[in-house]
């Protein structure tokens, strides 16, 4: 029993229980707070397979930044964003369900069986650090960094322009800029004009 | 050590967890929020198995740039979100279905 | 000559194309720019057209009767090639057909494309004064052109399709031309009457095509006539054609009583010969499709002279006479298209007895004249039927454009058309028309068969070889012993024929003559002649006719004048009120020298072209010895006169005289000496028989009760087939499906996400328990000599077990990477060879392939040995 399993199964333990929060909670908040807990937890694991510079990407992008995201979406849609409870398509989700973790089970059913073609082998010195990754990074994978760079460039443009709205409207969401006091006493937005966040009733 | 086959139960599980939260969850934002921790999952599961084969940087790489993907796929996700919330006052994905018939 | 020679040698003789490119020319002009050239310009279009064309005709005949002289007795043709247009596939002998737009020149021909052009380019003259009021004179005169464009590639056609585009083209024509005047709808309902009862004889041109394709192997004139022999009663049976039973064969089982005691057979020229003779009775209007030609008198006078005298309905006696040598083989035909021939003559001859239209009586005379024609090639004598032909064209045209400047005059006041062309109407014309009444005497005695004029020499040439000659099979020796035999005509039938054509021709006299009497002599029956009083015409008439005595200023001869009234005999807009026939009017008055000029021509010609074939009296007969390359081999052996019959020939002209006097002098004492007064007591006396001639016996009225109810009724039960099968079960029932379909699967699409992935979901579980589930499949190779190597397909994680020796236990324990096993088989031997396999899930699946070797040898094992 070294510091190595240990440490393993704990990681694994509260990943697992961070997955579990995040896709049963009811309030999405907590919901984001599970996820923020897994993301740590893989990055934890990451470490523990030799991908250090993975893992601390995990940490920063996942974690400082998609997290964040969330919860900023999160505070936005303010208290509606925990939707009320819902019975409707009771059928199709557990069979949806059901069918799905069949598969996955079948899946891990089958690297059971075909256990003995995988061993692990003693890496490198520096498998995984920056300067490895790096060297891939840029030689072998240079045309998917380039074009992974483009995406990003078109999510944040989609992302703004899906985000606006239409002109004019009162827009509180990322990307648009400040309305000045006139244009927001001219524009109708859901003719019953708040300053500030969306949505009525809350 | 810890074999290989660990990591895979994992991340099949966490895929599990992921896909069954997306599949039952109406609520978008924990849908996306599983569409997350399916990736991670994934993830898991290419380090792990590029550490069974570590020759080259494979999986890590593979996984560096799922993240990117992934991100830029939450970035749009949301502005979808938003834009629904903008248009039908809800965050269920029961009621975005003007596209009936 | 030798410029002509050279510019234009016998085997690209492509004057041709001018001849027919004129004509197309002008249509082409005319039809498309007509409207806004203006009358003068489409008149001058038109005219020169059909003039080049005529010049260009008398050019080409020069040029072929040069080429004859040179060649002595051969059979002269010219020809020129427009384009290869495709090959058939032939019968028998032959398998590649080809079919080339070619047209010729020859004997026959050239001849027929003189007559065509020159009385066209004449009628054409006549239709610029006839018709120069009508406001789509432009549209006239563009299917006049057409019209002549058809006839001459019709004419010219040197193979059977070329002709028959030609036929349609004439039959389109006379459609277009029937139904002018296309407001009125009796006048679009003749045309189309003209061209439904063309169409039904031209299946019968068609089937006579293929036939020849097929037993022929040829379709132009020369590679007929070569391959003509197969069609004719041939001993070999391959030849002949079974009608009943059809197609050969015997009745069996329930169609037993029909077998016949011989099977009926013909042989092929019958059959092409009937099959054309249909043909030739729907274009020539012959029993039974005569019925188009009367109703075809609805358009105007000029396209009645053209089209339905002079050309278009000699197209059938020019195919007859084209196609000589195939009708010679089969004396069935031969005395088939005698006896049509004759009874037409006599039928329409009663017909026209009784009838008041002027156009009517001579459309029946047309049909009569052309029924004289078919008698005429019927019974041999094709020279004599192409000089009726001949002549008839001038006579004929010459009648029908004399009635039509008595119908020009008459329409001044009575505009009605039926009453305008009532013969009751009129006469007394002579003092008015005085040129009209000549030339109308003159082309009278042409029909009549006046002696010395043209029409007597071609009718009595007829109406002696129908006495004197008989057809006989070409082949009679060697069918003696057949015990179908040879059909032969009866000896009666040469007698029966010329007593029937005598009658026919009486009657011919009588009723033309009866016309003429009642149209130009005696008192003018149409309204008052005197001076009109002023205030009914200043109301009915423009400014133009008001003087006092307009009837001076109105020349009864040459010069034009502008009648307002003018020519149009549509029913439409005039704008003018009927005026009352109580009330004097002026005299009709004689037609503007473009009318008369024709007219002259025309009768000089019926008077004198006798002169080319003046039969009995001399031996140097012109026409026959142009026409002879092309008639005499053909009809070698076929056409024999009996003996004795160079001294039957004066005696036999006698009848024809007889009828000439007898009919003329019947109709003289009828309707001169006692002024119409027999025939009114012979209609009282026989009022059944009166009201049947007229009538046109009731023939249309038969057609229609018989024919045209069951194609309704055909046509209406096809149509509620139509209506409640195919579109309710078959349109709507698949339309019901889909739309169900539909409906059920759109439940699938509510538009929410969350459903779309678990559907998904499915489709993923799907596909995995296609991947989960082991698939064993081998393929077997023979290898030859018995050896067979099974491989069997991969699978991820796949291992495999065999049982290789068919005993049901697999040969091995584990599953392993074994993919393929060798086995040797025994001829006539198999064996079941099992295939276990196991996937990466621990999951196994069995397949049973068997593997059989055939006993006798295969090629692949004997050519290896």
């Amino acid at each position: 029993m070294n510091i190595g399993i240990i440490y393993f199964w704990l990681l694994a333990a509260m990943s697992v229980v961070g997955a579990l929060a995040t896709v049963s909670a009811r309030n999405p908040i907590r919901g984001a707070m599970g996820l923020l807990l897994m993301i740590l937890c893989v990055a934890g694991l990451f470490l523990a397979l030799h991908a250090e510079f993975l893992a601390i990407i995990q940490l920063i992008v996942y974690a400082g930044a998609i997290v964040v995201l969330f919860l900023f979406v999160i505070m936005l849609l303010g208290p509606s964003a925990t939707a009320p409870r819902d019975h409707r398509g009771q059928v199709s989700r557990a069979v949806a369900g059901t069918l799905f973790a069949a598969c996955a089970a079948g899946a891990a059913y089958a690297v059971a069986r075909g256990g003995h073609m995988l061993a692990l082998r003693r890496p490198d010195p520096g498998f995984g650090g920056i300067d490895a990754i790096g060297r891939t990074l840029f030689s072998d994978g240079l045309v998917p960094f380039e074009v992974s760079s483009a995406l990003l460039m078109v999510a944040v443009v989609g992302a703004v322009a899906v985000a606006r709205g239409k002109q004019g409207e009162h827009t509180a969401g990322t990307g648009a800029h400040p309305l000045s006091r006139a244009e927001l006493a001219e524009s109708k937005p859901f003719h019953d004009a708040q300053p500030g966040g969306l949505g009525e009733g809350q | 050590m810890i074999p290989v086959q660990h990591y895979l139960y994992l991340s099949a599980l966490l895929f599990t967890i992921g896909g069954v939260g997306f599949l039952v969850r109406r609520n978008v934002l924990v849908a996306l929020m599983s569409i997350e921790v399916m990736l991670n999952a994934v993830n898991i599961s290419l380090v792990a198995f590029n550490r069974m084969r570590p020759e080259n940087h494979g999986g890590q790489m593979f996984a560096f740039f799922l993240i990117a993907a992934e991100a830029a796929e939450v970035a749009v996700g949301l502005a979808i979100v938003l834009s629904l919330f903008r248009i039908k006052r809800t965050v269920r994905s029961d009621e975005a279905d003007l596209l009936k018939n | 000559m030798g410029l002509l020679e050279s510019l234009f040698p016998a085997e690209n003789f492509s004057l041709i194309a001018f001849i027919l490119g004129m004509p197309l020319l002008g249509a082409l002009v005319n039809g498309v720019w007509g409207r806004r050239l203006g009358k003068p310009a489409v008149r001058l279009m038109a005219l020169s057209a059909v003039g080049a064309s005529f010049l260009a005709a008398v050019v080409a005949f020069v040029a072929l009767q040069h080429r004859v002289e040179v060649e002595g007795h051969e059979h002269v043709k010219l020809y020129w090639t427009a384009w290869q247009w495709m090959h058939a596939n032939g019968g028998r002998s032959v398998t590649n057909v080809p079919i080339d737009v070619r047209f010729s020149i020859d004997a026959l021909s050239g001849v027929m494309m003189l007559v065509v052009t020159g009385v066209g380019f004449l009628i054409h003259l006549y239709s610029t004064a006839y018709m120069a009021e009508d406001k789509a004179f432009w549209r006239f005169f563009a299917y006049l052109n057409l019209f002549i464009f058809s006839m001459l590639v019709l004419i010219l056609g040197d193979n059977l399709p070329v002709l028959f585009i030609g036929w349609e083209g004439v039959g389109l024509c006379s459609y277009l031309l029937i139904g002018f005047w296309y407001d009125v709808g009796a006048n679009t309902a003749a045309g189309k009457k003209a061209f439904i009862a063309n169409r039904v004889g031209d299946f019968g041109l068609l089937c006579a095509m293929f036939l020849l394709v097929h037993y022929a192997g040829a379709l132009d004139w020369t590679g007929i006539q070569s391959g003509a022999n197969v069609l004719a009663d041939n001993p070999a049976e391959a030849y002949r054609i079974h009608v009943w039973p059809i197609g050969g064969g015997t009745y069996q089982g329930i169609f037993a009583f029909l077998q016949p005691a011989h099977p009926v057979t013909i042989s092929a020229a019958t059959a092409v010969g009937l099959a054309l003779l249909l043909g030739c009775t729907g274009k020539s209007a012959q029993i039974p499709l005569y019925v188009w030609l009367p109703d075809a008198m609805a358009g105007p006078t000029p396209v009645s002279a053209l089209i339905h005298a002079a050309t278009m309905v000699t197209a059938g006696v020019y195919l007859i006479c084209r196609l000589s040598f195939v009708f010679v083989l089969s004396p069935f035909v031969m005395a088939t298209v005698a006896v049509i021939g004759v009874s037409t003559a006599l039928f329409a001859a009663t017909i026209a007895l009784v009838q008041n239209d002027i156009k009517k009586v001579l459309a029946y005379s047309t049909v009569s004249q052309l029924g004289f024609m078919f008698l005429g090639v019927g019974v041999g004598a094709f020279t004599s039927g192409f000089f009726h032909v001949f002549t008839h064209a001038f006579f004929k045209a010459c009648l029908f454009l004399g009635a039509g400047s008595v119908i020009h005059a008459m329409h001044a006041r009575i505009h009605d058309d039926v009453q305008a062309q009532d013969i009751r109407n009129m006469g007394g014309l002579k003092k008015y028309m005085p040129i009209t009444y000549w030339t109308f005497l003159a082309a009278t005695c042409a029909i009549a068969g006046l002696p010395l004029l043209s029409g007597f020499f071609s009718k009595d040439a007829i109406l002696f070889e129908a006495f004197v000659n008989h057809s006989v099979n070409p082949f009679a020796q060697k069918l003696a012993d057949r015990h179908s035999g040879a059909w032969a005509p009866p000896a009666m039938l040469g007698p029966s024929l010329y007593v029937a054509g005598v009658v026919a021709a009486t009657m011919t006299a009588f009723y033309m003559f009866r016309l003429f009497f009642l149209t130009f002599h005696g008192d003018f029956r149409g309204w008052v002649i005197g001076r009109a009083p002023l205030a009914a015409s200043r109301a009915g008439h423009g400014d133009l006719e008001d003087t006092a005595d307009g009837e001076e200023a109105h020349d009864e001869g040459k010069g034009t004048h502008e009648h307002e009234h003018g020519a149009d005999e549509h029913g439409g807009d005039h704008g003018h009120h009927e005026e009352n026939l109580k009330d004097p009017g002026r005299a009709p008055h004689e037609s503007p020298w473009q009318m008369t000029v024709p007219l002259i021509v025309l009768a000089a010609f019926s008077v004198f072209a006798g002169v080319l074939n003046p039969a009995p009296l001399t031996k140097k007969l012109a026409l026959e010895h142009w026409l002879a390359p092309v008639f005499e081999s053909a009809i070698k052996g076929t056409v024999i006169a009996r003996e004795g019959a160079e001294h039957l020939e004066l005696p036999l002209m006698l009848g024809g005289i007889g009828a000439f006097v007898v009919g003329s002098g019947i109709a003289y004492w009828m309707y001169i000496a006692q002024k119409g007064a027999p025939a009114a007591r012979l209609a009282e006396q026989a009022p059944g028989l009166h009201r049947l001639l007229l009538d046109k016996w009731r023939i249309d009225e038969l057609y229609e009760a018989t024919v045209l109810s069951a194609v309704d009724a055909l046509a209406e039960t096809a149509a509620a087939f139509d209506q409640s099968f195919v579109d309710g079960i078959l349109a709507k029932l698949t339309a019901l499906v889909v739309a169900a379909f539909g409906t059920i699967l759109r439940t699938l699409q509510n538009g929410v996400v969350h459903f779309y992935a678990a559907v998904m979901v499915v489709g993923l579980a799907a596909m995995g328990w296609f991947f989960v589930t082991p698939h064993p499949d081998a393929t077997v190779t023979p290898e030859g000599n018995g050896d067979y190597t099974l491989v069997a397909g991969p699978g991820i994680g796949y291992g495999y077990r065999w049982d290789g020796d068919g005993d049901g236990k697999p040969d091995k324990d584990v599953f392993d990477g074994t993919q393929q096993i060798k086995l040797h088989l025994e001829p006539g031997k198999s064996i079941v060879i099992r295939l276990e396999v196991m996937n990466a899930f621990g999951l196994t699946n069995v397949r049973a392939i068997p593997v059989s070797r055939p006993s006798a040898p295969t090629m692949l094992e004997v050519g290896q040995n």
